[in-house]
């Protein structure tokens, strides 16, 4: 039973979970001790495959499964805490709305039921279907609504409450480019107003868009965890292309690379120096470092002997590069199966923590 | 916590104005209580529109028009229209609150509130009462304006109908929201309703045949010496008149030889006497094991019990008893105990079977029924 006492010691945190764990009957071991936090004020992404935990995850959160085991608070009540769900807005994945409602009837209602004062209701609905531009459609059932309209009366009812945290369980499915961005500036500006906003989805580009920071769930283990610069900083490289066919730059990169003697990590074909790795690419080499220092020395080699260089540019990968290397398994190549994963000790091979969280 | 369970009751209200059925279901009270309004009953028999259909048993003699508005609105409003006809149409209207209740996307949003998942259980429970009080609530009132105008007595008692019918419906829909719950399906849910209701009536018809056939051969071993020893009188005396000698008392083996009919008459005794222990074992088995189910038929007397006074039913027992009867049932044996008179002899043992028996064990069921669906309720991932 959870007690009704703040925990202490998270004014910064909105939600921190330690060794979070859920096991359905019939053994399906969904999460498998989760740690994670979440700063007040910041987006944060939640990624990861299908059948990763995500939504069970969320649904924690929100009371709406029973963890097996679960440490930590959300808004500094501890979890399962059904008052603080009060300053909680959600709008969960595949929500379904009463149909006999009509889109300010969706709003006031699930307002009501978080505890909001009807004055609030009444001007807090008006604002947000306007702000997510439905104001036109607010006495249509939603029984006539499209998806994405559907989409939009969600987040309005998820802020109706005038939330703290707001958890969006992808809150873009079904919503075209128009309605897409007109979310990640709704998003935006609940973060400018102090707020946290949890995100749920599949979609990479949308969550490296808004997010300050993201964590990657595999197999109900969280595998990344951070700032996108933080998971980026190991993975950054300068791409350098040369002119001419791939055999020809090859022989030109080879004889203008120092002489090499340490192993290669897999994946690298050799080392710059002690720190610095590099790997040849059909048309020229990548160069693992954010330094430009380091690759001026080849550049003059190569200007020297003649050669041609098309292409220098320094490449930062992006989110679904992360997301594919979390789930690629590092020794064999192949993605993770989808789904909770057997058990396994905590401290797997292929987790990459991007710092503190 | 007002803000939320209004919300709640509002939004049952909603659902429910938007069921296309439960207009339908108001419509067709409606027709049925102007159907009421339609009949009457004189002197010479029963009126239907102002035409008279001579019947011996019912007319205002034995029948005063207050009190066969009061049996119609008992017999014909409610054991049949409102717990049998209405009550399987707001069965098939409120099936669907608990499986629509729990869909995935629906209930996530609910439960992420802040509200205890008891509360949000019984409050959806409450709502799913709401539908059945409305209806209710109409007919009944429809039907005092009924009984005031065509019957010319004002009986506010009339009014016990809905929190009666209502009580009598919780039983059901408790049962309905347990299979909502645990199937989430509307269908599943409904057809396991109707069969626990089928199955509560197997038992309750059974307690009443049984309790017929035991009270038809109480009367019987009670009424059989006396008959055994009338016709014990009439053997003596023709044994007396064919050998001329004064009356003695004669064995058994005298009376039968003069008598054949004796004989059989004390072994169908011994029978009945034999019949009516069983019967006896049987009805307390079968009252035994209703103590722990919904009193469905018994709830609704209740309301026979409110409305109809002692004096009456003894004046319409009088009258009944004194009116010409149809040949199949007349009496052929002044000993054998008549249809009605095991029929009000079965009638008062039910009436007299305690409220706290007829409501509080049924009430105690659906407690025990709405306590377990809560505790999976509240244990339960979605």
């Amino acid at each position: 039973m959870p007690t009704t006492a703040p925990t202490s010691g998270h004014g910064d945190t909105a939600i921190d979970l330690t060794n979070v764990s859920k096991r359905y009957p019939g053994g399906v071991h969904a999460l498998q001790g989760i740690d994670m936090r979440v700063r007040r004020g910041e987006i944060f992404g939640l990624l990861g495959p299908n059948g990763a935990g995500k939504s069970t995850l969320v649904k924690i959160l929100l009371t709406v499964i029973r963890p097996t085991r679960a440490e930590g608070s959300v808004l500094g009540f501890p979890i399962g805490h059904k008052p603080t769900l009060a300053r909680v807005g959600y709008l969960p994945e595949h929500h379904r709305f009463p149909e006999y409602l009509t889109g300010a009837q969706v709003i006031d209602f699930y307002g009501a039921l978080a505890r909001t004062p009807r004055p609030q209701r009444r001007r807090l609905g008006a604002a947000l279907l306007d702000l997510v531009g439905m104001t036109a459609w607010a006495d249509k059932r939603v029984k006539g609504y499209s998806k994405g309209m559907r989409q939009r009366i969600g987040i309005a009812q998820a802020l109706v409450n005038d939330p703290d945290l707001v958890v969006l369980d992808e809150p873009t499915d079904g919503v075209d480019p128009v309605g897409r961005r007109d979310i990640r500036q709704v998003v935006s500006r609940l973060r400018d107003e102090g707020r946290t906003v949890f995100l749920n989805s599949h979609l990479l580009s949308e969550l490296e868009m808004v997010c300050d920071r993201v964590a990657i769930l595999v197999q109900g283990r969280v595998a990344s965890h951070g700032t996108i610069d933080e998971l980026t900083k190991d993975r950054q490289y300068y791409e350098l292309t040369l002119a001419g066919e791939p055999t020809a730059v090859h022989d030109s990169l080879v004889r203008a690379l120092p002489p090499q003697a340490s192993p290669a990590r897999p994946g690298h074909d050799g080392f710059l120096t002690p720190d610095i790795s590099y790997a040849f690419q059909p048309s020229g080499l990548r160069i693992y470092t954010t330094d430009a220092r380091a690759v001026q020395g080849l550049i003059d080699t190569l200007r020297a002997k003649g050669d041609i260089i098309r292409l220098l540019r320094p490449v930062r990968p992006s989110l679904e590069d992360l997301f594919m290397e979390a789930v690629t398994d590092p020794l064999t190549g192949a993605t993770l199966a989808p789904g909770a994963g057997p058990l396994k000790p905590k401290g797997k091979p292929h987790a990459r923590n991007g710092g503190a969280a | 916590m007002i803000t939320d369970t209004f919300a709640l009751l509002v939004d049952a209200y909603r659902e429910m104005n938007s069921k296309r059925l439960f207009w339908i279901t108001l419509a067709l009270s409606t027709l049925v209580v102007a159907a009421f309004a339609c009949f009457g009953v004189n002197e010479r028999g029963l009126t239907i529109i102002g035409m008279t259909i001579p019947i011996p048993v019912i007319n205002s003699r034995i029948m005063p028009p207050e009190v066969f508005y009061k049996i119609g609105f008992i017999k014909f409003g409610i054991e049949f229209w409102l717990t049998w006809a209405a009550t399987i149409l707001a069965l098939v209207s409120t099936a669907p609150i608990f499986p629509d209740f729990l869909a995935g996307g629906a209930i996530e949003l609910v439960l992420s509130k802040p509200i205890g998942r008891a509360r949000l259980f019984l409050t959806k429970y409450v709502s799913g009462l709401i539908f059945v009080t409305l209806q209710v609530a109409v007919f009944t009132f429809a039907s005092f304006l009924v009984i005031g105008i065509r019957g010319h007595v004002w009986e506010p008692k009339v009014f016990l109908a809905i929190p009666i019918v209502l009580c009598f419906f919780s039983y059901l829909f408790s049962i309905c929201a347990l299979f909502g719950l645990l199937t989430r399906s509307t269908i599943a849910s409904l057809l396991l309703t109707l069969l626990c209701w089928f199955l509560i009536f197997l038992i309750s018809a059974a307690d009443r045949i049984t309790l017929t056939f035991r009270e038809a051969t109480a009367m019987q071993v009670e009424r059989g010496p006396k008959r055994l020893k009338r016709m014990e009188a009439a053997a003596a005396t023709e044994i007396a008149a064919r050998t001329s000698e004064e009356p003695r008392d004669y064995t058994p083996e005298e009376l039968d030889a003069a008598n054949p009919f004796l004989a059989r008459a004390r072994q169908e005794l011994a029978e009945t006497e034999i019949m009516h222990h069983r019967l006896v074992i049987a009805n307390d088995a079968l009252v035994w094991v209703r103590t722990f189910l919904p009193k469905t038929d018994e709830t609704i007397w209740v309301l026979k019990r409110a409305l109809i006074t002692d004096e009456e039913k003894k004046r319409f027992r009088v009258e009944m008893a004194n009116a010409p009867q149809p040949p199949s049932r007349r009496k052929k044996d002044d000993d054998r105990p008549s249809e009605m008179e095991v029929g009000s002899r079965v009638e008062d043992i039910l009436d007299a079977r305690s409220l706290t028996w007829v409501l509080g064990t049924s009430l105690g069921f659906e407690a025990v029924v709405l306590g377990f669906a809560v505790w999976r309720f509240r244990r339960r991932d979605f």
